[in-house]
């Protein structure tokens, strides 16, 4: 029948088909993107007349790609630390609190998810500008943690939701202190949650774009507003070996994601 | 002749499990057969196929002589129901029922004549125009049934139907399925894992285990008659003994128990062999109870007993059950209808004398813990 | 993302009521940051679309009259709609291939597909770029077929930006859709064969409407997220046919208009948060059917 694998007849052809088509079409560009980055040819022929590490040396003697890999990353690491922990408070206030109004705060809280990122992105920017923060790390920062927020707060509180309070009771009646408990028992019962918090958060900020161009400024520039500048001007396959680094460290961190996720369960 | 719904020979291998094997059964037009059986036996397995849900490794099925089995199941005109009502969630009660007529492109008025007859025949008029979601577990199961006699199949299945309900609702829907079989004559394959439900609804049963068919036949012949230890097990309540068999001529043999006691013209069942090990079964009805100092006469008119200490009596209203321990320590249960005499004053603990008729006891070639 | 439910209060109720306003000074960092960082600036962008360059509504004017603002839209919709449409058709078999596969193939085809979505956006429409491009290998696989003879323009316009867009938005009608089409009972459809139903009928009348919520979630979360999008419009888009992001952008960055530009954001936010309320009522309803 029509979701019984082995009963759809010819149809289970077709669709077997389509999976493979569709599949092609989500993985032979990134496939195509990795052969370049080692082929000969400036101008991108395919397939390349040789081989060459040749782009991937010039990225790495290019000193602005390091520091750019270098903002983004330092810039990730405090968007991950900073989301998930008021993630962390938040989720505790959402579902243990009772407060006039908690709707509207968990509404207010999903909203730079919903909201158009263009939108946020240029009122940031005239925002910063006033301030003094545009073309700061602070300023990437604080942008990166607000859009990361509803992510790593619905992430917790799913956690939370699932645990159980008693067990946090129990823990006091045992003699530990309300911050014990929660440090002690409640923390890490809901790891997976804070996990799934930091690794979105993380790459929120890492893969981040629109943000980031109208918050770059010539001297502080993070990694995708660096390729960006670099494919408004051309198509060198420096982007390619660029993007190949970048596919490498995603499969990593889907790797230990995965890893991650079989060890605790 | 030849039988109405003719299954052949039905195999069902997965890689090397075999999940049905040897399943041959021949069924009457307008039979009401039960597959029983319990989970993992191979009942559903061979519904399955019948539905056209698996292909059979080996063998046939035929309705009135033409094999089924290259005809697509939605071809075969064949009714269902399932075990969760299966019901489309999208569609009221009056547009499920109406979905096997609508498929078919009958035209509008028939649709909505047959429709309000099957609405009525399943008692389902106060709820025609709700979701199945708006709708009780017994009410869903109604509408099911009536989803699956509306294009008048010849055949109906029914995939343990009552499993999801509660025991009051099991009971009346039962009755309402006896009541419809009777009015639309459809021949019912009914699969159950539930004893009770099989002898009470079914002209016959086909006990299932372990991929074939133990014995097929009335409700009285599978509990008076049971062609194997399993059968004997799973049709109403028993006890069995271990016992060794002595000598066998026809279908009678003579055991011995392990305390010694000798035992003949027990009925015996299958491959029983003389000097081979065996299961002596009696049914907790048939066995008699009291008093061991009482009467000292270990067997009259044909009687066979042995001696059991009493380990717990419960009253249970119109019988008392004794649960009692043979010398070598086997648990027997003895129920003892209200009202019969020979057990008055028994205690815990007591020593008593349990007999029974010789034709009363059955043996089978399985051994008692298999 | 629609996967994002929003947490419910079921563990919380069964405790003894706790002391009123509690749990406020939790919620307080978080709540400060996003009034702070996100509300205030949102608002202000806005109510520069009523008073740059003069105080009143000029701004308005001017986004429902100019003919560039009205291509601009019109681009927009239509884009969103075309990559709404072929994703879903792309992603309707996909993700009823993840529901009914054996689990290895099963896991191997959501791997790929999460593995496309989480690969750097910036990589993604570059590889496109080149792929797209006159000399690209697209163009010489026909030309080298002979299907063609001078290469087809597909990158700086709208077809490479459909065709881009199409691409990254695919997991986000792919995965609600599994969701929903997962929930299916396959007895259903069993049920549905054995009533007379062939595949076409059983396909029209139950596997489609049970799916419905699905398409209706991912096709919405779609089409919103494509009326918005700006990097890859820009980036395999031509400057003829912008998109509504684009314009913001260029009217904020080049022409520091913010006057309409801001107007201009702000019919693009009202669009969104409709369309998002339309998703929600529909959600709603479908809920209440299903829980009676």
């Amino acid at each position: 029948m029509l979701l019984d694998f082995d009963r759809l007849g010819g149809l289970k052809w077709v669709l077997v088909g389509i999976g493979i088509l569709v599949s092609a079409f989500l993985l032979l560009p990134i496939l195509f993107t990795v052969a370049l980055s080692f082929g000969s040819s400036q101008w991108l022929l395919f397939p390349p007349p040789g081989w060459t590490l040749r782009w991937y040396e010039e990225l790495w003697a290019d000193p602005r790609w390091i520091t750019s890999t270098l903002t983004s990353l330092q810039c990730a690491v405090l968007v991950t630390l900073l989301a998930t922990g008021l993630g962390l408070l938040a989720s505790f206030g959402l579902v243990r609190g009772r407060f006039a109004g908690r709707e509207t705060v968990r509404a207010l809280f999903l909203m730079p998810m919903i909201m158009p990122v263009i939108v946020v992105a240029v009122a940031l920017y005239a925002f910063f500008l006033r301030i003094g923060l545009g073309g700061t790390l602070i300023g990437f920062v604080l942008a990166h943690t607000v859009i990361a927020l509803p992510l790593a707060i619905t992430s917790i509180s799913n956690a939370l939701e699932r645990f159980d309070k008693a067990i946090e009771d129990a823990a006091i009646l045992c003699g530990a202190s309300p911050w014990e408990a929660r440090l002690r028992v409640t923390i890490p019962a809901i790891r997976d949650g804070l996990f799934g918090a930091a690794v979105f958060s993380f790459l929120t900020s890492w893969d981040e774009v629109v943000i980031a161009i109208f918050m770059a400024s010539p001297t502080l520039q993070t990694l995708p507003v660096h390729i960006w500048g670099t494919l408004r001007q051309d198509l060198t396959p420096v982007v390619a070996a660029a993007s190949s680094l970048l596919l490498l460290f995603t499969l990593a961190v889907m790797l230990l994601a995965a890893w991650f996720r079989r060890r605790s369960t | 002749m030849t039988p109405f719904l003719d299954i052949q020979n039905i195999k069902k291998t997965y890689g090397a499990t075999v999940a049905v094997q040897d399943v041959t059964l021949g069924i009457g037009r307008g039979e009401f057969v039960t597959f029983l059986g319990p989970s993992g036996s191979g009942k559903s397995t061979t519904l399955y196929v019948i539905a056209g849900f698996l292909d059979p490794t080996e063998g046939d099925v035929r309705i009135q002589g033409q094999s089924i089995l290259s005809v697509p199941s939605h071809k075969r005109n064949i009714g269902m129901v399932f075990q969760r009502y299966t019901l489309f969630p999208h569609l009221t009660v009056a547009e499920n029922v109406a979905f096997p007529l609508r498929v078919r492109r009958r035209p509008n008025d028939e649709i909505e004549r047959k429709v309000a007859e099957m609405v009525r025949l399943a008692r389902l008029e106060t709820v025609r125009d709700r979701l199945p979601s708006q709708l009780s577990g017994g009410q869903q199961q109604r509408v099911a049934l009536a989803r699956a006699l509306v294009y008048d199949p010849p055949v109906l299945l029914m995939d343990e139907p009552l499993s999801a309900l509660d025991k009051k609702l099991r009971e009346e829907i039962q009755y309402e399925i006896r009541r419809i079989h009777q009015e639309t004559g459809v021949t019912i394959l009914y699969v159950t894992h539930d004893q009770e439900e099989a002898l009470r609804l079914s002209d016959r049963i086909a006990v299932f285990s372990q991929g074939r068919i133990d014995q097929i036949g009335t409700s009285a012949e599978l509990y008076q008659n049971p062609a194997t230890r399993f059968v004997a097990g799973f049709v109403g309540n028993s006890d069995f003994l271990s016992c060794r068999i002595d000598r066998v001529e026809g279908h009678s043999a003579r055991i011995v128990l392990p305390d010694g006691a000798c035992v003949s013209g027990v009925r015996s069942h299958g491959t029983v062999r003389a000097g081979s090990e065996g299961t002596l079964m009696l049914r907790p009805e048939r066995v008699r109870i009291r008093n061991a100092a009482s009467n000292t006469t270990p067997s009259e008119n044909g009687a066979a007993g042995l001696s059991v200490t009493i380990r717990d009596i419960t009253f249970l209203g119109d019988n008392t059950h004794f649960a009692v321990e043979t010398d070598w320590k086997q648990p027997m249960a003895i129920r003892v209808p209200f009202g019969r005499a020979g057990a008055e004053g028994l205690a815990v603990g007591d020593r008593a004398r349990v007999d029974w008729v010789a034709e009363d006891a059955h043996v089978f070639a399985e051994s008692a813990n298999g | 993302m629609s996967s994002i439910s929003i947490p419910n209060r079921r563990n919380a109720a069964a405790r003894p009521p706790p002391v009123p306003s509690s749990g406020v000074s939790f919620v307080l960092p978080a709540l400060l940051l996003i009034l702070a960082v996100f509300i205030l600036p949102v608002v202000m962008l806005l109510l520069r679309s009523v008073t740059e360059p003069d105080p009143g509504l000029q701004n308005y004017r001017e986004l429902f009259e100019s003919a560039t603002v009205a291509r601009v839209f019109v681009n927009t919709f239509v884009v969103s709609g075309l990559v709404t449409a072929i994703a879903l058709l792309i992603g309707f078999p996909i993700a009823w291939l993840l529901v009914i596969l054996p689990k290895r193939w099963a896991d191997l085809l959501f791997g790929i597909v999460i593995l496309s979505m989480w690969t750097n956006l910036l990589a993604r429409t570059y590889a496109w770029m080149v792929l797209l491009q006159r000399t690209g290998i697209i163009n010489k696989t026909l030309m080298g077929l002979g299907l063609i003879d001078t290469p087809l323009p597909l990158v700086n316009n709208l077809v490479g930006v459909t065709i881009g867009m199409t691409y990254i938005m695919l997991p986000f009608i792919v995965l609600p859709l599994v969701t929903t089409m997962r929930a299916i009972e396959p007895d259903l459809l069993r049920a549905a064969a054995l009533c007379g139903a062939g595949r076409w009928e059983a396909f029209r009348r139950v596997l489609l409407p049970l799916s419905l919520p699905g398409i209706a979630a991912g096709g919405l979360l779609t089409f919103v997220m494509s009326l918005g999008y700006f990097v890859t419009p820009s980036l395999l888009g031509g400057a003829g046919n912008m998109m509504a992001a684009e314009l913001i952008a260029q009217l904020v960055q080049s022409l520091l208009n913010w006057g309409l530009g801001g107007a201009t954001a702000f019919a693009l936010l009202v669009l969104t948060l409709a369309l998002y309320a339309v998703q929600l009522r529909l959600l709603q309803r479908g809920r209440s059917q299903r829980g009676g």
